[in-house]
């Protein structure tokens, strides 16, 4: 075995004779045992007691046994550090990014004539989103990645049926985006659909909070024809309101389907 | 204070239909153009085509969106020549 070779030329460099006899373990060396002897003698005399201290056999063997298991113990232990690390970093990449934080919104429904309700990242708890920010002005992007959103919860819904998960869309066109528009804007994709609007301060920084870039400027016409830039990503947050995941648009439905999949499934195995 | 006056009418945000309307009036615009050989929405007025066309773009799309889908044609104009120039010097560079 391994650890035995090594110990055999330590031994030699040492030129101990007697020890080379209380290493013999078993009859693997008879023949150069006897020519070490000299051929005469059938028995090797005894070493003596002091001059082999605590090396006997028997040590010899426990010593041998032990480092052995250790080595195996301690390469199997290194392995299982090594995967588990590998683990971790493929599903967190550099830890998590600092996104998302306090805000207060208005939580846009049907009726106009009702008290407004306030929706807060306290809303968040307990519930796994998907936040989008765009605005309903929006030609093309905007409904293409709320189409994909839905997609996306009726895979959830099919897999996780008791795990309840809100898609939310934040407005980055306050001006003109009235909480009743984005109400009747939002019936064209999943009824769970949460629109969320506020003034442009409460805007801008419930887009800072989740790095969203956004072009309106704060003095824009509510009757204009202008478009919006801003930055495309549905972000996944935990029931803890803490960011998990961003998707942009070259993620496709299935492919994110997939992957919320796999992380709401990490995530309660952790829990 | 928000939320707006809801008393004065209220502008419709565009429904699903409406997309898909100015969507599909877009696309035979474009297609149009395409025939023609034009790149830049307007440039075929010189001569004279697609005037049908682009009434109904015009109809069925809100301004600031024509002015989008006119500026991303010239755009991806541009990069598929760019995409195909690359990709000429990718198969020259190889072939070496």
């Amino acid at each position: 075995m391994f650890p035995v070779r090594r110990l055999l030329p330590l031994r030699n460099s040492f030129k101990l004779p007697p020890l080379r006899q209380s290493f013999r373990i078993g009859n693997r060396l008879p023949e150069t045992q006897k020519r070490w002897n000299g051929s005469s003698s059938a028995e090797p005399p005894r070493p003596h007691r002091n001059v082999v201290g605590v090396f006997s056999p028997a040590s010899a063997a426990i010593f041998v046994a032990v480092g052995t298991a250790l080595y195996f113990y301690f390469r199997h232990e290194k392995k299982k550090s090594i995967e588990q690390r590998e683990k971790e970093r493929s599903s967190q990449a550099y830890g998590r990014p600092n996104i998302g934080g306090p805000f207060s919104l208005i939580k846009c429904t049907g009726s106009t004539t009702s008290e407004p309700v306030i929706f807060t990242e306290n809303d968040l708890l307990g519930k796994w989103s998907l936040v989008y920010f765009g605005f309903t002005n929006c030609p093309d992007i905007c409904p293409a990645e709320l189409d994909k959103v839905t997609v996306v919860m009726n895979e959830l819904k099919k897999s996780f049926p008791n795990i309840p998960i809100q898609p939310i869309f934040i407005s980055v066109d306050p001006a003109r985006d009235t909480p009743s528009q984005i109400h009747t804007y939002l019936q064209d994709f999943h009824p769970d659909y949460i629109g969320l609007v506020g003034d442009y301060q409460q805007t801008k920084s419930v887009c800072k909070a989740y790095r969203v870039y956004f072009s309106t400027p704060p003095d824009a016409d509510p009757k204009g024809d202008y478009l919006v830039d801003h930055s495309i990503f549905v972000y996944l947050m935990d029931p803890q309101g803490k960011f998990v995941e961003a998707f942009g648009q070259s993620t496709d439905q299935h492919t994110a389907a997939e992957k919320i999949k796999e992380l709401i499934t990490e995530w309660i195995s952790t829990a | 204070m928000w939320p707006f006056s809801s008393k004065t009418e209220e502008p419709k945000a565009p429904s699903r239909d409406d997309r898909q309307k100015c969507w599909e009036a877009r696309d035979a615009y474009f297609s149009c153009l395409d025939t023609v050989g034009v790149v830049k929405a307007g440039e075929e007025r010189s001569k004279g085509a697609c005037t049908s066309e682009n009434e109904t773009y015009q109809k069925n799309c809100a301004q600031s969106w024509i002015e989008y889908f006119n500026q991303r044609r010239v755009i991806a104009e541009a990069q598929k020549d760019r995409l195909a120039q690359a990709s000429t010097q990718a198969q020259n560079t190889t072939r070496r």
